[in-house]
């Protein structure tokens, strides 16, 4: 017995997981981005299901929107990269860093679900008004920080862009 | 309340937070160019950002402090991609290659 809900639950963690595998084993690096996206979008849906559409809406616009948008202008910036897989990686290289994250993934497991996480007590509520309100109030210096941060890497990536438009001669 | 969904447990969301960070490790150290290495750091700060919701949604639901952190690194992440996409342009027109393996200029 599984109702819609469940049902579409199970189709984002899948569509997660098959996203991140997708991003992370393929060949082509088109698919890789590929995959990325189709991450952002099974996050979006567990956003949702956390009840936090807000940042459903914000996944969808900073992730797929705009940052896959870059990094598939730097992919046709960078040239193709039709290399098979066999041809730039071998087999050792692939054991040693799978027997890697399978033993981060067992610590980190290990550590995760051996800890009593208490439940907390009150219904989970906050609307977009509460975001914008804590963004306001208690984190206003961060969120400057932020803003700061931004502006220095526009302001860098255009300044690499111009002394390297200098150099080319 | 409806207790017994599946989508009303922590587990599954930080077992998705753990899974994505291991993808992320797995890519970074497999992978060979630059970009494809880019795209598994996103990968990281996404299952981040999704344990900082979780968290605030089960554990700690009195305020929207975790919906706050995982805005914030959407921010750090976009600002991360701008510079570290424009320095990879910049590593490929000197190079004429965006492979990690290739780049031994400055060893030694």
């Amino acid at each position: 017995m599984i109702n819609l809900g469940e049902s579409v639950f199970i189709l984002m963690v899948f569509l997660t997981m098959v996203g991140a595998l997708t991003t992370v084993l393929s060949g082509s690096i088109i698919y890789a981005m590929l995959g990325l996206v189709a991450t952002m979008f099974g996050i979006a849906g567990l956003y949702v299901y956390l009840n936090a559409p807000f940042l459903a809406m914000m996944q969808i616009l900073i992730y797929v929107g705009a940052i896959t948008i870059l990094i598939a202008f730097a992919i046709m910036l960078a040239g193709p990269f039709s290399k098979k897989p066999k041809e730039w990686t071998t087999v050792g290289k692939f054991i040693v860093s799978l027997i890697v994250s399978l033993f981060s993934f067992a610590l980190f497991f290990s550590f995760v679900m051996k800890v009593p996480w208490s439940e907390g007590k009150g219904v989970f509520s906050s609307s977009t008004k509460d975001i914008g309100r804590a963004l306001f109030d208690r984190y206003a210096f961060p969120f400057e920080l932020i803003s700061l941060v931004i502006v220095v890497s526009i302001i860098g990536a255009t300044m690499l862009a111009i002394f390297s438009r200098g150099e080319k001669k | 309340m409806t207790e017994a969904f599946l989508y009303n447990n922590l587990n599954i969301y930080l077992f998705l937070g753990i899974f994505l960070l291991c993808c992320g490790i797995l890519g970074i150290l497999y992978r060979r160019t630059l970009i494809a290495m880019l795209i598994s750091m996103e990968l990281i700060m996404n299952g981040a950002g999704l344990n900082f919701v979780a968290f605030n949604r089960f554990v700690s639901p009195d305020g929207p402090d975790g919906m706050v952190f995982t805005l914030f690194i959407m921010g750090l992440a976009a600002a991360e991609a701008a510079i570290a996409l424009s320095i990879i342009i910049l590593i490929f027109r000197k190079y004429k290659t965006i492979e990690s393996t290739e780049m031994e200029e400055m060893k030694d």
